[in-house]
């Protein structure tokens, strides 16, 4: 028998890598879904990278002004808000592109260095990342011009900066990945989670009440923010333009020192990753037992398939700690709202200020983030059927059924939400005005029926495979969030003028009956749609087959 | 003349340029345990997913218990079951939840489908994993729970897309108890499998099919008798060598690989 041959370098493996994700990405695009999304993700990027170049343009601008007049805190500021966009942006929006887990890779002989070097390049290729570092490098040019002796200490400071950042990036994935994987840490997650949130609620009366008592901790807790990265790095700039070099390379250091520790944190991932640790859930079976079997949940006014399908789409969301604890991010802004709310006239709060801060809009506001929140569930409401998808098809039932039951659960979902975000305003802000809950209701009716309306198509016509409880790679395809933020922008557009036209008329109740009209109009157009639903999903089963029910 | 379960007329499926099935003409007798075979990609899981419906026929027509699959889906979906490639398991759920869940899909009331989850967990020794979500299962439970969701509104088609493959011993055996108990209640079953032994030891009628089209139908010895009749040598043969006969002959001679001397 022939001898084995040695494991290909390094650089061969990582060029095979980027290879398979180029095939990978021309391959998709054999299908027109796979084209049409491409040309969304152009358009998308040509508008979001024109407003990333602008902001690039005057963050340069800033970091020249903050150089040349020497105001660090300027530059402090900007470093700041890059280091948060970094790191929270890719949270809330996972990545545009798919991404291809180098863990699947794990079958060939990957050397360890390659592996850690995959999982950074994805890092790099994040969006976000992309953007971070276009603005680094505008905020360099800036320095450059205003001082080269402050550009050789900003270049150090800012590369350790980002590479922080990557690696602060990944640590959060991998370790939240970890810990979403499996159902007992999830749990824990996301009860962590839910105190978090409510316990925020309390922030502000707290703040009311002991806000003077507590100043000297804010002040020295922003005294302690210039120890945590952002700061360091505006301040090894600083030192080093003052020819302190003592203090800058201290600061450098400690720079460096956070990235040890945050690597150190992701380098213990990826060893177990690159050891074949398996988060798949069968590692932690739930617990075994023997139990006898209870009949399905019995719920009125719909048939027993609608009951049964709706009963099977409220154990997933249950099961789903990601699902349902994005549905808990309206009560995170009415937070938001509290604390900045002025309970007492201010001369200096006017016109719009104030009309932002009144408690009056508190529900509104609150009510439009719930909707939010709710319909980004119904433009991609099969997402999580995939593997058991072939059963609807050979059972003998109509997919009307499927989407009604889906469509009842959101319902459900927003009914609950908007419930709790009403008692959350009480609580916060006091009783909102009876014409603006009724106001509000009418129009969330009629936008939550628009949306359902074109949810249910999308569903079927741009359908992405989603897994719960994974908070990598899950984003919808790129046309339903095209179709999404136009129904938003129409939706938008038509309750401001129906709000103003009202206004101007002198009567706001005619926008409530404007919007009970427009749901009236929208309710026909569901149940049209509902009705095509069937055979739509009848004629693209291969299609709704293959995107979802493929394997992994 | 005798009822047929599964029929077809001039089945035929395209995928662009390839024909992946073509002018199959199918024949299944009521009460028959019916294997269909052939080599890897001839053509067997595209042809049971369009007699189940989920995947649309280019040109062709099927019926299923003399109800055409085409205008009245509805109507033959309610008298089969299926265990499809990929088993089609809601893997969040529980067992007992998804075969209560299956039984109400196929019209049970919320009861009997529960009593029926109940009896098919104790058959298929599953019952002690009733809190286990699915995807925690291995991979012969999520088989023996598939066959189970399958047989719970007690189909009279049984559509099983290798039933039998990563099942060990035990497992298939609980599968092919099921399998024999309908067959003696009166049901077809339709089967694709790759093991010809099972199939030579369950089926008594058999087609094949290979590069998309229908080479031999019949019972076994029906075949044999015919396979043995051309090579004339008396000898009886084993379904593997029937099956070899019609798809090409005697197993090809394996070229070397270079590497592998």
């Amino acid at each position: 028998m022939a001898g084995v041959i040695s494991a290909p370098g390094k650089s061969t493996q990582l060029f095979l890598v980027g290879w398979l994700r180029w095939r990978l990405f021309v391959n998709g695009l054999r299908t027109a879904t796979g084209k049409l999304n491409l040309a969304v993700h152009i358009i998308m990027g040509a508008g979001i990278g024109l407003g990333i170049v602008g902001f690039g343009v005057l963050l340069g601008l800033g970091s020249w002004y903050a150089i040349r007049y020497d105001k660090p805190p300027l530059l402090s500021g900007e470093l700041w808000l890059v280091f948060l966009v970094w790191l929270l942006f890719p949270l809330v929006i996972s990545g545009f592109g798919a991404e291809a887990d180098p863990v699947s890779l794990l079958r060939f002989p990957l050397r360890y260095s390659t592996f850690v070097l995959l999982a950074l390049a994805h890092g790099v290729f994040d969006p976000a990342a992309a953007a971070c570092l276009y603005w680094l490098a505008a905020m360099l040019l800036g320095i450059a011009v205003a001082s080269l002796s402050a550009l050789s200490w900003a270049i150090p400071a800012f590369g350790a900066l980002a590479l922080l950042n990557l690696l602060i990036n990944r640590a959060i994935y991998a370790w939240l990945s970890r810990w979403m994987a499996q159902r007992r840490t999830r749990e824990i997650l996301g009860a962590v989670g839910i105190l978090l949130a409510i316990s925020g609620q309390f922030l502000s009366p707290l703040a009311n009440r002991y806000g003077r008592q507590a100043l000297p901790w804010v002040t020295r807790l922003a005294s302690g923010i210039r120890v945590l990265p952002p700061g360091m790095a505006a301040a090894m700039v600083k030192f080093g333009r003052a020819d302190d070099l003592g203090k800058a390379c201290a600061e450098f250091a400690g720079l460096l020192a956070y990235c040890g520790v945050v690597g150190w944190l992701l380098a213990i991932r990826l060893r177990a990753e690159y050891r074949g640790e398996n988060l798949s859930e069968a590692r932690h079976p739930s617990a075994e037992g023997r139990a006898p079997v209870r009949a399905g949940w019995n719920v009125t006014g719909v048939s027993p398939t609608v009951a049964a399908l709706f009963e099977k789409d409220l154990r997933y969301l249950l099961r789903n700690t990601m699902a349902y604890l994005t549905l808990l991010t309206p009560v995170l802004i009415i937070l938001v709202l509290s604390m900045g709310r002025h309970d007492s006239p201010h001369p200096k709060v006017t016109g719009f200020m104030r009309f932002m801060s009144g408690s009056s809009t508190y529900f509104p506001m609150g009510v439009a983030y719930v909707l939010l929140t709710v319909v980004g569930l119904a433009y991609n409401s099969l997402a999580y059927d995939g593997p058991g998808l072939p059963m609807l098809f050979a059972a003998p039932l109509r997919f009307r059924d499927v989407m009604v039951a889906k469509n009842l659960l959101h319902s459900m979902v927003l009914a609950a939400e908007v419930i709790i975000v009403l008692v959350l305003v009480q609580f916060v802000g006091g009783p909102a005005p009876p014409v603006v809950v009724g106001l509000t209701l009418a129009g969330a009716l009629w936008a939550f029926l628009m949306n359902l309306t074109a949810g249910n198509l999308v569903s079927l016509y741009f359908p992405r495979k989603l897994k719960p409880g994974q908070m990598r790679r899950q984003q919808a395809s790129g046309l339903s969030v095209l179709v999404s933020m136009g129904v938003q922008v129409i939706v938008a557009g038509l309750a401001a003028a129906l709000y103003f036209l009202s206004r101007w008329a002198g009567n706001t109740a005619w926008c409530g009956a404007g919007f009970l009209v427009l749901a009236g109009i929208t309710w026909v157009a569901y149940r049209r749609v509902l009705n095509l639903v069937s055979g739509i999903a009848w004629k693209r089963r291969e299609a709704l087959l293959a995107e979802l029910s493929r394997p992994d | 003349m005798t009822d047929l379960a599964v029929e077809t007329n001039g089945l035929s499926r395209r995928f662009g340029e390839l024909e992946a099935v073509r002018n199959v003409n199918l024949r299944v007798e009521a009460g028959q345990f019916f294997g269909f075979l052939g080599p890897n990609g001839a053509g067997k899981s595209t042809t049971i997913k369009m007699l189940t419906g989920m995947l649309e026929p280019t040109v062709g027509q099927i019926r299923i218990l003399g109800l055409d699959l085409a205008s009245d889906p509805i109507g033959v979906k309610s008298q089969i079951g299926v265990v499809p490639e990929g088993l089609a398991l809601f893997d969040r759920l529980t067992g007992p939840e998804y075969l209560t869940f299956a039984g109400r899909m196929y019209g049970l009331d919320r009861v009997t489908a529960a009593e029926r989850a109940q009896e098919l967990l104790d058959f298929t020794g599953l019952a002690d994993r009733t809190k286990s979500l699915i995807v925690d299962y291995s991979h012969g439970m999520k088989k023996k729970l598939a066959m189970a969701a399958a047989v719970i509104h007690g189909p009279k088609v049984l559509f099983l897309d290798e039933p039998f493959e990563g099942v060990d011993a035990i497992a298939a055996g609980t599968l092919k108890a099921m399998l024999s108990r309908m067959i003696a209640r009166g049901a077809t079953i339709f089967l694709t499998s790759h093991v010809l032994e099972i199939v030579e030891r369950l089926c008594s009628h058999v087609a094949i099919i290979n590069r998309g089209e229908l080479v031999a139908q019949g019972s076994i010895e029906e075949l044999r008798s015919g396979v043995s009749a051309r090579r004339d040598d008396g000898q009886k043969l084993s379904l593997e060598q029937i099956f070899l006969e019609m798809v090409g002959g005697e197993r090809a001679a394996v070229p070397e690989l270079s590497w592998l001397e």
